[in-house]
């Protein structure tokens, strides 16, 4: 017998894509996220758990800067990909988001054309010289985003036309248009009914060849299925971070305990 | 786990389970006290009793068993969750097994029973079938008090029931070829002894169980092990 490993557990990458250290957020007043530090892999999907109002959403955003677009926010300590400083002043958080995608808990295509929503990112950023070469890059996003087959023969059709879990994959194609290296996910599917969930989840797993996935969801059973490695967050703190096997095995912290397995903590 | 669930419903099909599970562990205790007071009382009607009350024990497991696929299919445990019901599943097969070997005791008492007493061998093991009914005892307790280090325990215990059924197993070869007449009844007298001992490997694996179920780790450090007998030879 030869040993048979199980692909969509193993972690094919050691390589940190992004180190955050000692990373606070407060709003005004309020204290968000409390020193967090964690390595992100790359070519791997992490999961951030936790309550609602524990911070995994204010930390994902973070990792694009989203957080520079609310007055309030204030983001202290250190975050790099790939080793750099993504928070030094020389750093425009345009190119940066180009470089890091986000999708949204509610699928939000522009109001125009599936071509157009697809096209517009790589148009901003300059990535298409000529109109074939744009309809190459349209067309690979569709194909990656797993919906290509669903639209090819209405491109001109309204994006907003489409069904949510067609609108979600629109949304993952337009993120992925721009050549991103991690792709931020924040309860991508919260939206959507059990079948496109699952058309979603087959999505990440294939993405994760490419990408640094982190997906911050509120299903327990979505983290266990796609992601290698798990982060639990409750008020404000990491809590546990580990590989999503054994977290949700065997976690070690009681408070992670309590909180997959729905006790009150 | 002191903390309750947050769905009440799904801590009462825990604890329902769990019943279930422990009243199937007293019926199995029962059935070796009684199988064994049987051998040596030569009494056919309690033998027979053994035998009979073992169908409940068969159905429990399997009510378990659906008890135990109903709660992974509808409340999807995780973590220690998870890990209670896989124990659940595994100490119910545990349990229906020592509950076999007892209705097998039983079924050769009547055979002895029609054979001339043999001295001493049906005491004996009844005090080994007291040693494993004790430890299964504990190890129930080590259950329901959710105690590894009880569990661990009963597990170095395993090794006394060992050293018991190496002493019988020479008892019964020494009588075997003392005079052959003995050998229908000490083979019988030693399939049970065997049985007993095998019996006390189940709740060895019942302890393991527990260790899993309550830390996460499964049991490292070997424990001692006493029978030697597949090694073993008589010389002339």
């Amino acid at each position: 017998m030869y040993d048979r490993t199980f692909p969509e557990n193993a972690v094919t990458a050691q390589d940190i894509k992004i180190e955050a250290k000692g990373v606070n957020v407060h709003y005004g007043d309020t204290h968000a996220i409390k020193d967090v530090s964690v390595d992100i892999q790359d070519k791997t999907v992490t999961a951030f758990i936790g309550p609602s109002g524990c911070g995994k959403s204010t930390f994902l955003r973070c990792f694009n800067r989203m957080n520079d677009t609310i007055d309030s926010a204030r983001v202290t300590g250190d975050i790099r990909i790939d080793g750099e400083d993504i928070y030094d002043k020389r750093v425009d958080p345009v190119q940066l988001r180009a470089k890091v995608g986000m999708v949204f808990q509610k699928p939000n295509p522009f109001p125009k054309s599936i071509y157009d929503n697809v096209a517009y990112g790589p148009k901003i950023h300059g990535l298409a010289h000529t109109r074939a070469d744009l309809d190459d890059i349209v067309e690979k996003a569709l194909r990656r985003g797993a919906i290509w087959d669903e639209v090819k023969d209405r491109l001109q059709a309204p994006g907003t036309g489409l069904s949510g879990g067609q609108q979600q994959r629109l949304c993952i194609a337009r993120a992925i248009a721009t050549e991103p290296e991690v792709l931020l996910m924040d309860e991508p599917c919260s939206a959507l009914d059990p079948i496109a969930t699952g058309q979603v989840e087959e999505l990440i797993d294939e993405l994760r060849r490419d990408y640094s996935v982190v997906i911050v969801t509120h299903s327990m059973q979505q983290a266990a299925r796609v992601s290698q490695k798990t982060a639990f967050f409750h008020l404000g703190n990491l809590v546990e971070y580990g590989d999503t096997d054994e977290i949700f095995t065997n976690p070690q912290d009681p408070k992670t305990e309590s909180y997959i397995t729905g006790r009150i903590g | 786990m002191s903390h309750t669930h947050i769905s009440s419903a799904f801590d009462r099909d825990l604890e329902a389970i769990q019943a279930l599970l422990m009243k199937m562990g007293g019926l199995v205790e029962e059935a070796i006290m009684e199988a064994a007071k049987s051998l040596e009382t030569r009494d056919e009607d309690l033998a027979m009793k053994v035998r009979e009350g073992d169908k409940a024990i068969d159905q429990l497991e399997e009510q378990i068993n659906d008890e135990a696929a109903k709660l992974v299919a509808l409340r999807a445990p995780i973590a220690s969750d998870m890990r209670l019901v896989l124990s659940v599943i595994k100490i119910s097969a545990n349990l229906e097994r020592i509950g076999d070997y007892s209705k097998n005791l039983a079924k050769r008492t009547t055979v002895l029973n029609q054979l001339p007493p043999q001295d001493g061998a049906p005491q004996a093991i009844r005090r080994m079938a007291r040693e494993v009914q004790r430890m299964l005892h504990d190890v129930l307790d080590a259950y329901i008090q959710r105690d590894a280090d009880l569990a661990l325990e009963v597990r170095d215990h395993d090794a006394d029931v060992d050293q018991m059924y190496n002493a019988l197993f020479r008892e019964f070869l020494t009588f075997m070829m003392e005079d052959p007449r003995n050998i229908t009844a000490c083979m019988h007298l030693h399939f049970i002894a065997k049985n007993i001992e095998r019996m006390g490997d189940h709740v060895t694996s019942i302890a393991d169980q527990i260790v899993y179920s309550v830390t996460g780790q499964k049991p490292e450090e070997s424990r001692r092990k006493g029978d030697i007998t597949s090694t073993a030879s008589f010389e002339k």
